[in-house]
C-alpha cells in the first residue's frame, strides 16, 4: 500500500522526503540562494509555516497567523498590525478560521516576523498545510450569556496538543476541528471534519460529535456520530476520531480524496464509530439527537456579557479587510476600554469586556476607524482572498462583494437585511459559497471580441445551522459587472414575495422565474440558462 | 460535424462527485464515460507525445470515430510532421489541425524578433500564448469537452490535476485527464505492450516534445521536462495550455505579466491609420 500511496500521491513523496516542520531551518539557504531557485517541492512546504504563495509568483508571500477560536489580546493585535505596515500590504484580511493573514511578504522577512510573532505568544505553525488548522469556535468563548459552558480550556488544550506536533503534521490532508458550546452553533459545525457541538446531559457539561464536512468543489455536511463526549476526554477522543482517518493508509492514495468526508462517505458514520471506541479501549455513551440551534447568530452589535456590568460590541468588517492602522488603532481603544478582541468566521470583529458607560464612546471611536456602519449585510457577508492574490483565483472578490452589498443597501436598504452573501473566486469555496443564501462562485466569460472578463455562477438554496443545506448552482457565468443589478431584481422579488426568509422565497419561488431573474432583462431563451456559450445576454457589454 | 449543443454543460456539483468517482477508474472507464456523455464534442487534443498517443490507442478502441484536434504552432520539428501522418494511417482517424493567425505572428515578430522566445520568460511565454493557446482556444470552442494527457508526477505544479474538471480558462467546457494518476511507467509499459507508435525524437533522447527550437533532449538523471526552455531558471515548465486551477493559471499569470509589460502584436504593415473621422 505505502509503495502505491508514493507511486501515485507526489504529495506525499515531497512530506516523506523532507518533513516540512523542517524546512523553516533551511530559510536562510532559500533566503541566499534567491526565491527563483527555491524548488516547488519547498514552497509546498512552507505551507506548514502558514506561508503560501502571492500570485504572481514573484516572490511574495501570504502569511496567517493561527488566532485559536479567534482570541486575541489587544497587544497582539497591535502586533500584526505593525508587521503588516512594516512588512506587508498595509492591511490583513480576518479568515473564515477565525486567522489574521497577511500579502506581499518577501522571503527574507519570514524569519523575522515568526520570531516577531512568537515574542508576542502568537504562531502561524499550522495555519496551513496537512495538519489541524486553526481550533475555531464561537467569537463570545467564555463571556457570551446565552453560552452552555466555557470551552477556552479545551480550545487551547487541543491547540497545544496538535500544534507543531510530528505524529499529527503528516495528516492525508488538511484538518478542520471546531468546539463550542454557543446555543446557535454560529461556528457551523456543519462544515468541519470534527465538530464538538456542546450539550448538557443534566448538569454535565459534554459534546455531541459532528463529522465530515467540508466544502471545495465536492461539499458535504457533517453527521451527527450519535455520541457523548464528555468535557474532560474531548482532546482523547479528537485524537482517538483522527487516527482512525490519518492511520488508514487507504485516505493517502489520493490527494484529492484524501479529506475525512470521503473516508466517512466509504465506511459510513456506525462503522466509523466502532473504530474510534477501538482506539479509545471503550464504548462512547450515545445520544441521538443534537438539538437544532433556534436562530442564526453572527454576535454584531451590543451583546451584555455573563461578566456583571460588562458587554461586548460587534464590528462588521467589510469582506474581512482590515487596514494595519486600524488594527492597531483598534487594539488601542480595545486596551484602554476593554478586554480582549475577537474574530469571527464571518470574517468581523468584536471588542469584549467594555463597561457599560463606554459602549457608546467605543463604538463611536471604532466606528471612525474606516469600518461599515448600519449596512447589515456587511456583517454577514464572506469572500475568499481572491485576486489579485490569491493564485487559484479567477476573481477580484472582497472590493466585489462590497460594491453589491453597497448597491443592494442603497437600493432596497433594511429590505435587503438578513442575506448572507457567500462570494468565492474559484470553485474551492473557502468562501463557502454553497452555503450562503446567495452563493456568487468566481469563473470567466468571453465577450464576442474574444476578451476574457470575470465572471460569477450563482448558488441558491444553502444555509447554515438549523437551515444548513449545500445549494444548487442556478445560473451559469453571469458578467461580474451585471452581478449587483441581477442581485438588486432577486432581492427586490424576494422582498415582493412577502416571504419570511430568503430561503423560503427560494424553496417556493419556480426555478425559471429565478433563472429569469439572475439572466436580466435580455434573457430570452430559458432553456439555455445553464449554458453560456450561446447566452447573449452575457457577451454585449452595456 | 462541428454541431455542439450550447446547454451541454457539467454543473460543478455534478463534475466534483464524477471527478470523485473517477480517482477510482482507469483510464478507458473515463474515455467510455466522456464519449457518452460528449457525443461528437469532445475532443482528444494531443501534440503527439506518448501520452496522448496511449490515449488515441484507448480511445480508438472505444470509438473508432473518436475527434483528435492538434496545434501547429509553426515550428514544429519535421519529424513531428511526419509522425502525425503515419499516426493518420496506422489508426485511420482526421487530424483537426488549428494554427496561429498569420498577423498575430507577423507582428510578434516584427515587433520582438523570430527568436523572441530567447530573450526573457515573459517574451517566451508571449510566443506561446500566440503560437499554441490562441490556436488552442480556438479549437476548444467548438467542444463540450476535451480530454489530454495531464499526468500528476509530470511536474509538481500538476500534482492535484483531476481526472475531471470544469475548465474555467475554456468558457467551462469538461476537461478529462484520463492518466492523471499513470506514472512514466505506466503509459511506457501500456505503449510497449499495446504497440503504440513512438514520435521519432524520443530515440534520440527527448523526454518532452513541443517547438524546435524550445525543445532539445535531456541529459541522464534530469528531470523528464527540463529540456523544455531550458534556459530558463526555474520559471514554470508551462506554456499556458494546460492553466487549470491546480496547476497555477499559467494563463492568467501570462496575461498579468504582459500587463506589467505591455506588447504590441500590431502588424505594423497592414494596420490602418486612424482617419479624420474616429
Amino acid at each position: 500500500m505505502i509503495d502505491e500511496v508514493l507511486r501515485r500521491n507526489s504529495r506525499e513523496v515531497l512530506k516523506k522526503e523532507k518533513h516540512p516542520l523542517d524546512i523553516r531551518a533551511e530559510l536562510p539557504r532559500m533566503v541566499e540562494e534567491g526565491y527563483e531557485r527555491v524548488s516547488e517541492e519547498d514552497l509546498v512546504r512552507l505551507q506548514w509555516h502558514g506561508v503560501y504563495h502571492d500570485r504572481p509568483k514573484s516572490g511574495g508571500f501570504m502569511l496567517r497567523v493561527k488566532l485559536p477560536g479567534g482570541i486575541l489580546a489587544p497587544s497582539r493585535l497591535a502586533a500584526i498590525g505593525e508587521i503588516a505596515e512594516r512588512f506587508g500590504r498595509g492591511y490583513g484580511e480576518i479568515t473564515t478560521r477565525q486567522d489574521l493573514q497577511l500579502h506581499s511578504i518577501a522571503m527574507k522577512d519570514l524569519e523575522e516576523i515568526f520570531i516577531t510573532l512568537e515574542r508576542s505568544g502568537m504562531t502561524s505553525l499550522g495555519a496551513c498545510g496537512d495538519v489541524v488548522r486553526n481550533i475555531t469556535g464561537c467569537p463570545l468563548a467564555g463571556i457570551s450569556k446565552r453560552e452552555l459552558f466555557d470551552v477556552r480550556v479545551l480550545v487551547t488544550e487541543l491547540t497545544h496538543f496538535f500544534e507543531g506536533n510530528r505524529e499529527y503534521s503528516d495528516l492525508p490532508r488538511k484538518h478542520k476541528i471546531t468546539v463550542s458550546a454557543c446555543p446557535d452553533q454560529c461556528n457551523v459545525p456543519e462544515i468541519h471534519c470534527q465538530a464538538f457541538v456542546g450539550i448538557l446531559r443534566g448538569d454535565e457539561r459534554g459534546f455531541a460529535l459532528r463529522l465530515g464536512g467540508g466544502l471545495s468543489t465536492v461539499p458535504r455536511l457533517s453527521q451527527n456520530l450519535g455520541v457523548f463526549v464528555p468535557f474532560e476526554e474531548t482532546l482523547e477522543v479528537a485524537r482517538a476520531t483522527l487516527d482512525v482517518w490519518k492511520d488508514d493508509p487507504s485516505n493517502r492514495r489520493s490527494f484529492a480524496k484524501a479529506r475525512l468526508k470521503f473516508f466517512l462517505d466509504k465506511i459510513g458514520p456506525e462503522e466509523y464509530r466502532g473504530r474510534i471506541e477501538e482506539k479509545l479501549g471503550r464504548r462512547l455513551d450515545s445520544l441521538d439527537v443534537i438539538p437544532p440551534p433556534p436562530a442564526e447568530s453572527t454576535h454584531l452589535g451590543v451583546q451584555e456579557e455573563k461578566r456583571a456590568g460588562l458587554y461586548s460590541v460587534g464590528f462588521p468588517v467589510s469582506a474581512g479587510r482590515f487596514d494595519g492602522r486600524a488594527m492597531i488603532r483598534v487594539a488601542k481603544i480595545a486596551a484602554r476600554f476593554g478586554d480582549d478582541i475577537r474574530l469571527t468566521r464571518q470574517q468581523n470583529l468584536i471588542v469584549t469586556g467594555i463597561p457599560e458607560r463606554d459602549v457608546d464612546r467605543v463604538r463611536r471611536e471604532v466606528e471612525t476607524s474606516g469600518l461599515p456602519v448600519g449596512n447589515d449585510l456587511a456583517g454577514r457577508g464572506i469572500a475568499c482572498t481572491g485576486g489579485p492574490h490569491c493564485n487559484f483565483a479567477l476573481t477580484e472578490t472582497k472590493g466585489r462583494l462590497v460594491e453589491i452589498q453597497n448597491r443592494l443597501h442603497a437600493e432596497l436598504g433594511n429590505d435587503a437585511a438578513g442575506i448572507h452573501i457567500h462570494l468565492d473566486g474559484c470553485p474551492h469555496a473557502c468562501g463557502h459559497h454553497w452555503t450562503g443564501d446567495i452563493g456568487l462562485m468566481g469563473t470567466t466569460q468571453r465577450r464576442e471580441s474574444g476578451e476574457r472578463v470575470e465572471a460569477y455562477s450563482v448558488i441558491l438554496g444553502g444555509g447554515r445551522g438549523a437551515q444548513a443545506a449545500i445549494g444548487r448552482p442556478v445560473i451559469r457565468r453571469i458578467l461580474a459587472e451585471n452581478v449587483a443589478d441581477r442581485l438588486v431584481a432577486l432581492v427586490r422579488a424576494y422582498r415582493d414575495s412577502g416571504a419570511r426568509s430568503f430561503r423560503e422565497f427560494n424553496d417556493r419561488t419556480d426555478e425559471q422565474a429565478l433563472v429569469s431573474l439572475l439572466a436580466g432583462p435580455d434573457f430570452s431563451r430559458p432553456s439555455s440558462s445553464l449554458s453560456s456559450k450561446t447566452d447573449s445576454s452575457e457577451t454585449e457589454t452595456s | 460535424m462541428n454541431a455542439v449543443d450550447p446547454t451541454d454543460f457539467l454543473d460543478e456539483l455534478e463534475a466534483g462527485e464524477l471527478a470523485l468517482e473517477f480517482e477510482d477508474q482507469g483510464p478507458s472507464e473515463i474515455l467510455t464515460w466522456g464519449l457518452r456523455r460528449f457525443p461528437r464534442s469532445l475532443a482528444l487534443v494531443t501534440s503527439f507525445q506518448i501520452e496522448g498517443m496511449v490515449l488515441l490507442d484507448l480511445a480508438i478502441q472505444i470509438d473508432p470515430d473518436v475527434r483528435v484536434l492538434t496545434v501547429d504552432p509553426g515550428k514544429l520539428p519535421a519529424e513531428t510532421l511526419e509522425f502525425i501522418d503515419k499516426v493518420r494511417h496506422r489508426y485511420g482517424v482526421r487530424v483537426e489541425v488549428f494554427r496561429p493567425r498569420e498577423e498575430e505572428v507577423r507582428g510578434m515578430v516584427q515587433n520582438y524578433g523570430e527568436n523572441l522566445f530567447y530573450h526573457d520568460v515573459s517574451s517566451r511565454l508571449l510566443c506561446c500564448h500566440v503560437r499554441k493557446v490562441r490556436p488552442l482556444t480556438r479549437g476548444l470552442r467548438g467542444l463540450n469537452a476535451w480530454v489530454t494527457g495531464l499526468r500528476r508526477d509530470q511536474w509538481a505544479s500538476r500534482a492535484n490535476v483531476l481526472k475531471l474538471e470544469i475548465d474555467h480558462d475554456h468558457d467551462g467546457i469538461a476537461k478529462l485527464n484520463p492518466l492523471a494518476d499513470w506514472t512514466n511507467e505506466d503509459v511506457e509499459s501500456y505503449a510497449r505492450k499495446h504497440d503504440v507508435p513512438r514520435h521519432p525524437l524520443y530515440e534520440k533522447g527527448y523526454t518532452s516534445l513541443g517547438c524546435a527550437p524550445c525543445t532539445r533532449p535531456v541529459r541522464p538523471g534530469e528531470p523528464l521536462r527540463a529540456g523544455r526552455w531550458w534556459w530558463e531558471k526555474n520559471a514554470p515548465k508551462e506554456c499556458g495550455i494546460h492553466c487549470a486551477l491546480e496547476t497555477g493559471n499559467l494563463e492568467r499569470e501570462v496575461e498579468h505579466l504582459l500587463e506589467e509589460s505591455p506588447r504590441d502584436l500590431s502588424d505594423q504593415t497592414t494596420r490602418q491609420q486612424p482617419t479624420e473621422a474616429s
